[in-house]
């Protein structure tokens, strides 16, 4: 009894200390999104203060402000916080659905089928603006519908989902490499820009499909979060517990899934937040569990910071965050790996 | 309940089976291979006869532009084909092997990007444009992101997954910002990028040829210990096996290995994924039978790739990367579907 007793002590400190950490973790970067977007207000070629930039935001002050502000950037700002935390959110449950911890939809085909429908857009049909979107949006959900219908048998499991997505997403990457080799160069240039991702020119009615979609979708995963993560036990654990599990991972599959159209739609495929957030929350966190929140927040951060660097910290050279989350994400993820032991970066 | 025993796919080996059938797969496998070979030389767009093509390779008349066709174009793509698919379907094997992760591939690690990144450093800063002269930073940008990945993955498994796909995360925005800067760079980049076994003739496989030798002898020497470390650390170590020592063989392997197939093909998608899968299946999961099955399938799907690839398109050619992934895509979905998901 004594001994029992104990144990339910050190769980109850141990959880007690979790959530005290995932706090701190989640207010920290809430404070930076904070701090980032209000500087990301301020920033531009129309020098703006803090100060009048928050009245603009309000609608209220210097109208050439409230243009600048509400016109221009206020929705970058929102743009990258939004595509960054969808991207991590569906980064957050592939991982743990799948267990494996290079499950993103960069690499199981779902971003590359969706630039590949953007690509075809550009280069076959050569249309242009929210018809590229669309064929985006309809690229990610067939690549999705594909990997599914392909990989069911009886249920779906992890291991073929994640195998089968690889191979979609190599077939998507062959025939958009052709693609790009056959077009006219200038034209498959245009085309590459789009495959790497940037909030630059997400407003008006992209931007509130993106903020619709990722909240909603947000919502119905927190709803779902409780059901993931016996999951990560492995399926035969989880069943034991009574989580149906072919139910708890096709619903956090669709989630993902959707949470990538929506975002891969408005901003492209912005590079590996989706598979280097979750990775981050987890070690932060330092418990092996990928959090969804943590995970959101930490994506929203950095797809911001990304585009804020992209924007002004080259001089008159500006880049598109997509180009950016890699340059900064991947240095950052290697120095958290860099110096521990193996078993601490175990999605398991 | 939903998921019953038999709907859960087991992750332990499965039995081995008996040596009978090792043998007989690896006797279809070379009868494969032959017959791969064989159309390569026969098929093309333009029709040869096959005596033409036999006289081509032992009789040779210099003055029959068929013969020359069978000589220039048809014999070097299909020794670039062979050497290639030898060192896809051994890279493949060894980095599954050792990153224990059954998505491991090239592509994943970090090693092709940066195979590609090194291409387009040579294309857009050094004014390198001939496909041999790519050959070398090929080589060189495979190798120098092997070293990376493994210096700072350790070898250990997931750790090695995180930071290829970070490395990965890091040379493609790179990569991506050279070429729109540099009109001039992306169209030489682009066709390198498809992949296919045209444009680098004999005298590129005359450099690489001592790298696969390497290689292919590391993977025979691996090939038992990896079988030992599929089943953890502790045990392989507990059996009497230096781990750190088979992860800098493994290491080594997949420097030379990767370096050659990315140097002679460009980055051919899912063939050193795919290989390892379609082995394991045929032989089990030991490596000392896993391994010759895949270095002689490895040639079999990319050469066939590239057969396919001429005959698809009237008059005209698709790139052995573009067919590889649809002939590899397939194979993978089967190996997937199947009625138990080998483990690595």
């Amino acid at each position: 009894m004594a001994v029992l007793t104990s144990t339910n002590v050190l769980v109850a400190t141990g959880r007690a200390a979790r959530r005290r950490r995932q706090a701190l973790v989640v207010g920290v970067a809430v404070v930076a999104i904070v701090a980032l977007g209000t500087l990301g207000l301020t920033l531009g070629a129309a020098g703006v203060s803090p100060g009048r930039a928050l009245a603009a935001v309000f609608g209220t002050g210097d109208p050439v402000d409230v243009f600048v502000i509400q016109r221009l950037r206020l929705p970058r700002v929102g743009a990258a916080v939004l595509a960054g935390a969808a991207f991590a959110l569906a980064g957050a449950l592939f991982q743990s659905t799948l267990r494996n911890p290079l499950a993103s939809p960069d690499i199981l085909g779902v971003s590359t089928g969706a630039s590949l429908g953007a690509v075809w857009a550009l280069l076959v049909l050569g249309v242009s603006g929210v018809a590229v979107a669309a064929w985006a949006f309809g690229g990610a959900l067939a690549a999705a519908a594909a990997i599914w219908l392909l990989a069911w048998r009886r249920g779906l499991h992890s291991i073929r989902f994640v195998l089968v997505g690889v191979g979609i997403s190599y077939v998507c990457g062959a025939v958009l490499s052709w693609l790009l080799a056959r077009a006219e160069v200038r034209d498959a240039q245009a085309a590459l820009l789009w495959t790497i991702g940037s909030v630059a020119d997400v407003r008006g009615t992209s931007l509130t499909i993106l903020a619709a979609g990722t909240l909603g979708l947000g919502a119905v995963a927190t709803v779902l979060a409780p059901s993931q993560a016996p999951l990560a036990l492995g399926d035969d654990h989880a069943a034991s517990l009574g989580v149906r599990v072919q139910v708890a991972r096709g619903g956090a599959l669709v989630v993902a899934v959707g949470l990538v159209a929506v975002a891969t739609s408005a901003a492209g495929p912005v590079a590996f937040v989706a598979l280097v957030s979750p990775a981050i929350a987890r070690r932060l966190l330092d418990d092996g569990g990928a959090d969804l929140t943590a995970s959101a927040v930490i994506g929203a951060l950095l797809v911001l910071a990304a585009d804020l660097l992209g924007q002004h910290a080259l001089g008159t050279l500006t880049v598109p965050a997509g180009v950016v989350t890699g340059l900064v994400g991947a240095p950052y993820l290697l120095w958290l790996l860099s110096g521990r032991a193996d078993r601490k970066v175990a999605v398991e | 309940m939903l998921t019953s025993p038999a709907a859960a796919p087991p992750l332990a080996p499965a039995p081995g089976p008996r040596r009978g059938r090792t043998t007989l797969v690896i006797a279809a496998a070379v009868v494969l291979l032959v017959a791969v070979v064989g159309a390569s030389l026969l098929l093309g767009v333009r029709t040869i006869a096959p005596g033409q093509v036999w006289a081509a390779l032992t009789n040779h008349d210099p003055s029959s532009a068929d013969q020359q066709v069978v000589l220039q174009l048809r014999v070097p793509r299909t020794v670039l084909g062979l050497t290639a698919g030898v060192a896809l379907g051994c890279v493949g094997t060894v980095i599954q092997g050792v990153a224990r992760n059954p998505i491991a591939d090239p592509g994943l690690l970090g090693i092709t990007p940066g195979a590609s990144l090194a291409v387009v450093v040579a294309v857009s800063f050094l004014g390198v444009t001939s496909p041999l002269g790519f050959v070398w930073f090929a080589f060189l940008g495979s190798a120098l992101a092997s070293v990376v990945v493994f210096s700072i993955g350790r070898a250990q498994p997931v750790r090695l997954a995180l930071v290829g796909a970070a490395l990965t995360a890091f040379v493609t925005p790179v990569i991506a910002l050279l070429l729109l800067r540099d009109t001039q760079a992306f169209d030489q980049y682009r066709f390198w990028a498809v992949g296919s076994l045209t444009g680098r003739g004999l005298d590129a496989v005359a450099a690489l040829w001592p790298f696969l030798v390497v290689g292919v002898v590391l993977t025979a020497v691996l090939a038992p210990r990896l079988t030992l470390l599929a089943m953890g650390d502790d045990v392989a170590a507990s059996l009497g096996q230096d781990v750190r020592v088979t992860r800098g063989l493994a290491a080594a392997a997949i420097v030379v290995l990767a370096g050659t197939a990315t140097a002679l093909a460009g980055p051919i998608a899912l063939v050193g994924l795919v290989v390892p899968h379609a082995a394991r299946r045929l032989v089990g999961s030991d490596y000392r039978r896993l391994t010759p099955v895949a270095a002689l399938l490895g040639p079999v799907i990319l050469l066939g790739a590239d057969v396919v690839g001429r005959l698809v398109v009237p008059n005209s050619e698709l790139e052995a990367g573009v067919v590889a992934a649809f002939v590899g895509a397939p194979v993978l979905v089967a190996v997937a579907r199947g009625k138990t998901v080998v483990g690595v």
